[in-house]
Parts: structure tokens; C-alpha cells; sequence
């Protein structure tokens, strides 16, 4: 009986963090299609009311097959082209201008020292 | 093409030695960094004032029961889906991208604090 009830308690653990990471894409893509800031909110509203709507749901596996709706779902509405914080990874400016490594000095005037 | 590329960045760059380091250390402190991005590095109070600002505004918060040390869900009654809301909220603050696993994580002021204080891009 308890390793029933700790598997259960693993697999709903296991969904509540799918839940959450879905919502968060979900979220992010809202943000990514509204093409105002205020356009957004009522989106996101609709989004959360979409999450509430199911709360109380205790079926687990009932649970599983919505989770699995909901990442298609999201997988069919994707956007193409997404933002990205510049640094991160297929942002503008990711990996221009690192760092130079401690102890170099790049000498801005170069061919010009006769000039000052 | 690689090698002609090569010389034309060496010919503009130099090692000094030990001694010149030692005579330029102040002018070198002042020189202005050549990277974009990540010398800009926040203090830790600002850190925290901007989370908490963050924190305050979001709807269903009770501002006066907010500290540098509450609990989202435990101390400010909110859930799972309003904690996404805050760390999505306070990814934009700082402009950064927080990956998912990690931002899960992320479930109080605290945490968020030193998170956000130990990234070298929160700007």
C-alpha cells in the first residue's frame, strides 16, 4: 500500500512540475503573440482561467491525457519567431563582444600615437 | 583567410609585462571595458528593492506582508501558477532568461534575490 501511495504522490509531484513548466511556456508564448503590452493581459487572463478551470481535476490519469492536450496545444501554436534576451543563446547579441581575457590591453590608437 | 585574420587581431593586441601593469594599474582600472555587457553588476540592495518591488505589485500580494525573506507560497498564500507569474515578472525586470527546470526553483524572495544578484546578466 505505501509504495502505491509514494508512487502516486511521485507521479503527482511529477505533473504539478509539468503543469507549472507549461504554463510558463504558455505564458511566455502569449507574451511573444500579443503584439501590445495590453493585449497581453486579457490573453493571460484567458490563459489562467484555461489552468483554473481544471484545478480540482483528482483523476490522475484523467490529468496525464490533459497535460499531454495542453502540450499540443502549445506545440501547434509555438510562435515561429520568439524573443529572446539578447545574451541568451540565438539572441542578437549572444556571444559578441566577451570578455577579453584578464591581461590583455587593446590598444585603442594603434597607428595613431604620432597624431596626439 | 584564418591566419591573415589572426595577424590583423594580434597586430592590435598587446601582452605588457608585470612592470607596465604595475605603472598603468589606474589607467587600466579606468579604461572602459571592452565587453557590452556583464561590468555592470548590480549591488545587492538594489537587488532586493527592485524584487521586492516587483513582488509588491503583483496583484494578489499584500504589499505590507512583503520582506526580503517571505515565502510565495507558503507566507503570501499564492500558488504554484502565480509563482510562474512572479519569476516571469521578475525576468523582465532584470532582462533575463531563466531556464525552466531552475526557475521552478524559485519559489520565494530569498531565493530570487540571490539568484538574480548571483547572474552576471541581471542588469
Amino acid at each position: 500500500m505505501s509504495v502505491t501511495t509514494a508512487s502516486y504522490v511521485a507521479r503527482r509531484a511529477a505533473q504539478k512540475e509539468r503543469v507549472c513548466t507549461l504554463y510558463r511556456r504558455a505564458l511566455k508564448d502569449t507574451l511573444n503573440w500579443a503584439v501590445h503590452r495590453h493585449l497581453f493581459y486579457s490573453d493571460a487572463d484567458a490563459l489562467r482561467e484555461k489552468f483554473e478551470a481544471n484545478k480540482h481535476v483528482e483523476d490522475i490519469e484523467l490529468i496525464d491525457r490533459m497535460i499531454a492536450a495542453g502540450e499540443a496545444t502549445y506545440n501547434k501554436w509555438r510562435h515561429p519567431d520568439p524573443y529572446i534576451v539578447p545574451w541568451a543563446p540565438g539572441g542578437s547579441k549572444f556571444c559578441r563582444n566577451p570578455t577579453p581575457p584578464p591581461g590583455i590591453e587593446i590598444i585603442h590608437n594603434y597607428g595613431m600615437e604620432e597624431r596626439e | 583567410m584564418a591566419s591573415a585574420l589572426r595577424s590583423a587581431i594580434l597586430r592590435h593586441i598587446r601582452v605588457p609585462v608585470t612592470h607596465s601593469l604595475a605603472l598603468n594599474g589606474s589607467r587600466l582600472a579606468s579604461a572602459r571595458s571592452m565587453s557590452s555587457h556583464g561590468d555592470d553588476h548590480l549591488d545587492k540592495q538594489t537587488v532586493i528593492d527592485r524584487v521586492l518591488d516587483v513582488v509588491k505589485s503583483f496583484p494578489k500580494v499584500d504589499p505590507s506582508k512583503v520582506t526580503p525573506d517571505v515565502h510565495f507560497q507558503k507566507d503570501l498564500g499564492l500558488d504554484s501558477l502565480d509563482n510562474v507569474e512572479i519569476v516571469m515578472a521578475l525576468e523582465e525586470e532584470f532582462k533575463l532568461e531563466i531556464p525552466d527546470k531552475e526557475a521552478d526553483k524559485i519559489d520565494s524572495c530569498h531565493l530570487a534575490i540571490e539568484y538574480i544578484h548571483n547572474h552576471p546578466m541581471a542588469s
